[in-house]
């Protein structure tokens, strides 16, 4: 297809890159960040991270000397804040892995603005989340025990646990993403190396970039691996976010056990990971000049998907709810009815306002394309989720079938300072990623500019091609881009 | 490169005079009356098996039709451009929900047949049914049903009509109108299919639920469109039409979609199977138990291999999806096993010892799809085959995969 | 080989002014039955390799092979685990329980195929390769922002000094130069 700048017949569709670009003005603009002196709101911004970081250094070390016991975890409610963050940080990484695999298959092109950060995202949550069942253990000295490695003991992991499924799921998911994000990467890592002033910077540059030289012997085969590895992507952060889902849904406890978990725990997870780009990239974009680039067309499409993600969730809300009335099942009955009238209502109602509600005002484009309404919105989003995997962790757990087992879950100030640092960790690996990578993939902008085609293949096919030399002929609505 | 209006052949894109739909939709008709009478005279033979039969061929058709509204709903709310060129095919088919209504009524006669809660002695004997009996009761099933395939029929007749004027009037506006529609109709779409899930299906074992249930379903439907589509883009190209307009690029992106639906239904079943069997309580697994003994478990059996594993095989192959003939075998091989999906889900809470061949499992099937195909047939001589007058039109015809 | 190309030269590289020029140009080098040569552009530049006449990329051949082992040894390994090494009944269910065990033997299919992708890539591409011949022209920095070049080797059979480069020149380039080996 050669309209990708085309102006869409129906709503004059802006071009991707707003203004005129040519492909040096792109290299310009994105390798800028990286050669300037950064701003100063850079500085201000990595040392709060860095403060937030120690934050986590000293709970993660309080944490190991004095044992779980700091946390609120307690009977009924032995799984805390640490799942809830592990769950909420894995759904962060979802949006990045839908935009670079999944937008990509289906050739959405104004994808190329942000696919980038957005795959950087998921490598710093899914690090984030793996903290979190790691310092859970209770002995950190043995989270080999996870992995199926011959031992004195003569002991193997037990397959059949759902929280073995994890430790599989979310490392592969890490691994791969990296690599998507690392094959992506070549090519601009080689347009740093040939821009270098520094031989510091040229032979880090040089050693990443690994002698690539636009060689389209090389593209070939890197355009093949880039699809296929999309393809691989695609299934994986369904089944990641599956997985996770199935920590909880193979139990047998009420509100949890459900079988719509899989899919709505994904839907939910892209949901909050687009959340987290916009709010990031409201920012970015100002703070790096990057305004061209990242326009409000990527924005009003962000939103969109905010809206249909949050729309699934909101559907899946109801449906959970309706079936633990049909199921006829007095406890599942309770759990819900105790979920949204209980002690937890408020995060009950904190989570239906945010997740459900907010983002109804994207029905409207004039809150898709307003920065701060975006922003604003996509924090309620991030919040609202998060309150979800509490929810779901907490209101299940915290009435136990006997009343005498009933409780209530407070948060110490250790659970506090442990998640909040891990905000310290993504946002410190999110600072040095702006200042040290291009954080807008500047070969695939550049491939959807309009002037960035050659000619059209022939088709390898028994099937007719397009006959456009007819003589008898009806005029077709609008025009097209004939090369 | 410059700008240069796309021109496609008129005799292409409409049926021509005297041609061989007329023919298949009086035949259809006729074969389809004559087969549902039959199917109404087994019934008097042996009222027990005509119902079920009956509702796996309603369901078998009408998830098709279902497929052609949700389908058009999505393209509409994604601004797809690719679909254009077939999405009046799809148009056509969902254009067909009205007679679905019709075909529904016998199933109100058959609600004492098809579902155990419908009776009051087991209502009183079993305390679940009395707590479900506020939605499972007779008035209910009846009233959502025809609210169901109402709205379902109005969003079909609406958004074809808009469409079809359009061709003439070419105006964009209609576009951002049905565009601005679409969304809002999905949410109607998920939430009434969810609950016909429910009522239709679901409720024939009144204690089992799922609330994954409704999303299995659609997953069918789903599918069932892209084979169907498939299908008909052949047939009409076979016949010379829709030269210059749909190419094997369209094929080979309804391929993708058809290898995308057949892994999602795989994702979905599986999903559903492996919490019920792992949380093992009694209530859920006697779903899959009812489907695992007996004569059932090789029809379970016939369709994870079916519906998943050779399809998935198969479909995995680039040439598969750009070739004619392996197209059209994949397209008609994945409706087949989407019948047998739903005679899956449909027959064994009614006949615990396994399946039975009945002829109304083939009259009715024959009778409705006769009608169906009829309707179809009728459908698509009013109108162009593409939508012409779609100010996208071009980008589908150019677009190409990568 | 022609004779008078010297040893010491890689070939000769020729700067184009845009994608379509590379384009065009490459569908007449190849038609001239040159075999080592090579374009060079900032981007993918779709249809390209057809132009050029390269093969398919047998890429997905890694990602498939490996991808089904890793299937299968996630599989295998879950399966001796759980019935060999360390057979424990756990909630009633069989010791080989396929349904629990398809989860992580999917993910280490996956694992395989994202590998296979990447190996498949370096290895068909020939990377890493830190040095290369034609980084000797500075011009070809460029490539990676806004230029489009194509060489070809002195190693081909139909290498000519005078002649190719005539040719390379006659298809529209800007600017052609001898690279040092």
């Amino acid at each position: 297809m050669q309209a990708v700048a085309d102006i869409d017949p129906v709503e004059g569709r802006p071009a991707l890159i707003a203004g005129d670009p040519d492909f040096h003005s792109i290299t310009e603009t994105v390798a800028a960040p990286m050669e300037w002196t950064p701003p100063r709101g850079w500085y201000i911004a990595l040392g709060v991270s860095l403060l937030m970081l120690s934050m986590l250094g000293v709970s993660i070390g309080w944490l190991f000397w004095e044992g779980v016991g700091i946390w609120g975890n307690n009977q009924p409610v032995a799984w805390g804040w640490p799942i809830v963050n592990f769950v909420f940080w894995v759904g962060i990484g979802h949006a990045g892995t839908l935009i670079s695999a999944v937008l990509f298959l289906f050739r959405q092109k104004w994808r190329t603005s942000i696919n980038r950060t957005a795959e950087a995202m998921t490598i710093f949550a899914v690090m984030c989340a793996l903290i979190f069942p790691g310092i859970h253990i209770g002995r950190p000295w043995l989270p080999y025990w996870m992995m199926p490695v011959p031992n004195s003991m003569d002991m193997w992991p037990q397959f059949r646990s759902p929280l073995m499924w994890d430790v599989f799921a979310v490392s592969i998911y890490g691994t791969v993403s990296l690599l998507f994000w690392y094959l992506g990467l070549i090519p601009d890592l080689a347009t740093m190396r040939d821009r270098a002033k520094t031989k510091v910077r040229r032979i880090a540059y040089g050693v990443f970039s690994m002698g690539w030289r636009g060689s389209q012997r090389q593209w070939h085969h890197y355009e093949k691996a880039y699809l296929l590895l999309a393809g691989l992507a695609t299934p994986l952060v369904l089944s990641v976010h599956s997985v996770v889902s199935f920590d909880f849904a193979t139990s047998q406890l009420p509100g949890w056990h459900t079988t719509i978990f899989p899919p709505y725990f994904v839907a939910g997870a892209i949901f909050s990971g687009i959340a987290m780009v916009v709010t990031l990239m409201v920012i970015c974009r100002v703070l790096f000049k990057l305004e061209s680039i990242v326009n409000l067309l990527h924005f009003d499409r962000m939103a969109k998907l905010l809206l249909v993600t949050g729309s699934i969730v909101g559907y899946a809300y109801s449906i959970e709810f309706f079936i633990a009335w049909y199921s006829g099942n007095p406890y599942e009955g309770f759990t819900f009815l105790n979920r949204a009238f209980g002690p937890y209502a408020w995060a009950y109602w904190i989570m239906v306002s945010c997740n459900v509600i907010t983002p109804q005002i994207f029905w409207f484009k004039k809150a898709r394309t307003n920065m701060t309404i975006l922003f604003i919105a996509s924090i309620f989003i991030n919040i609202g989720m998060w309150f979800e995997r509490f929810v779901i962790v907490v209101t299940s757990l915290h009435r136990d079938f006997l009343p005498s087992s009933w409780g209530y879950f407070r948060p110490t100030f250790w659970d506090i300072a442990t998640f909040v640092g891990s905000f310290g960790l993504f946002f410190t690996m999110f600072c040095l990623f702006v200042r040290f990578l291009p954080m807008v993939a500047m070969a695939e902008v550049k491939g959807v500019l309009p002037e960035a085609h050659g000619r059209p293949p022939e088709p390898e096919t028994d099937m007719p091609a397009i006959d456009v030399s007819a003589t008898e002929t009806a005029q077709v609505a609008g025009t097209a881009r004939v090369p | 490169m410059h700008h240069e209006p796309i021109t496609v052949p008129t005799a292409s894109v409409t049926l021509p005079e005297g041609n061989s739909w007329g023919r298949l939709s009086r035949i259809s008709a006729v074969v389809g009356v004559v087969a549902l009478l039959a199917t109404f005279a087994l019934y008097f033979k042996d009222g027990h098996t005509f119902f079920p039969s009956y509702l796996v061929a309603f369901l078998f058709w009408l998830s098709i039709a279902l497929g052609g509204l949700i389908f058009v709903l999505i393209q509409y709310a994604t601004r797809a451009g690719w679909s254009v060129a077939v999405r009046r095919l799809a148009e056509h088919v969902m254009g067909t929900l009205p007679v679905f209504g019709l075909l529904f009524l016998p199933l109100l006669l058959g609600i004492h047949d098809l579902y155990h809660w419908s009776h009051h002695e087991a209502v009183e004997a079993d305390r679940l049914l009395e707590h479900k009996s506020a939605f499972l009761n007779s008035f209910g099933f009846s009233t959502r049903s025809v609210v169901y395939l109402v709205i379902w029929s109005l969003l079909a007749w609406w958004f074809r009509r808009q469409s079809i004027a359009q061709d003439q009037s070419k105006d964009p506006q209609v576009t951002r109108r049905l565009q601005a529609r679409s969304a809002p109709a999905i949410l109607v779409f998920a939430l009434t299919v969810t609950f016909a899930s429910f009522d239709w299906i679901m409720s024939l074992d009144p204690h089992w639920y799922s609330t994954v249930f409704g999303v299995y379903l659609f997953a069918g439907c789903f599918l069932a469109i892209h084979a169907v589509l498939a299908l008909l883009c052949l047939r009409l190209q076979n016949q010379k039409l829709l030269a210059g307009v749909v190419s094997f690029e369209h094929y080979h992106d309804l391929g993708k979609m058809l290898f995308a639906m057949v892994v999602f239904w795989a994702y979905i079943g599986f999903s559903q199977y492996m919490l019920i069997w792992y949380a093992n309580i009694p209530e859920e697994t006697a779903f899959f138990q009812e489907r695992l003994t007996h004569g059932w478990k090789g029809i379970t059996v016939a369709l994870v291999l079916g519906h998943f594993v050779l399809p998935f095989l198969f479909l995995l192959l680039r040439g598969v999806k750009r070739r004619r003939a392996t197209l059209r075998f994949a397209a008609l091989w994945l409706l087949a096993v989407h019948w047998l999906d739903l005679y899956w889900l449909v027959m064994p809470p009614l006949n615990h010892d396994g399946p039975h061949f009945s002829f109304a499992d083939v009259t009715a099937f024959v009778g409705i799809g006769g009608l169906f195909l009829a309707v179809l047939a009728t459908l698509m001589q009013k109108s162009a085959l593409v939508p012409i007058g779609d100010p996208r039109l071009t980008e589908s015809l150019s677009f190409e995969n990568v | 080989m022609s004779g008078q190309a010297a040893s010491t030269e890689y070939g000769l590289l020729a700067e184009f002014q845009t994608p379509e020029h590379l384009y065009q140009a490459c569908e007449k080098v190849r038609d001239a039955g040159f075999s080592h040569w090579d374009a060079h552009s900032p981007f993918p530049i779709h249809g390209l390799d057809k132009a050029m006449g390269l093969k398919k990329s047998p890429v997905s051949l890694f990602v498939l092979v490996l991808g089904l082992s890793g299937a299968t040894i996630g599989m295998l390994m879950q399966w001796w685990v759980a019935t060999k090494a360390y057979p424990l009944v756990i909630s009633g269910k069989p010791l080989f329980s396929w349904p629990a065990f398809i989860p992580i033997a999917f993910e280490c299919g996956i694992l395989g195929g994202a590998v296979g992708a990447l190996l498949g890539f370096l290895s068909q591409a020939r990377l890493p390769r830190p040095h290369h011949a034609l980084f000797n022209a500075s011009r070809l920095e460029r490539v990676t922002d806004d230029a489009f070049f194509i060489s070809i080797e002195t190693a081909d059979p139909n290498f000519d000094r005078e002649s190719t480069a005539q040719l390379l020149k006659d298809l529209g380039a800007t600017h052609v130069e001898a690279v040092a080996a």
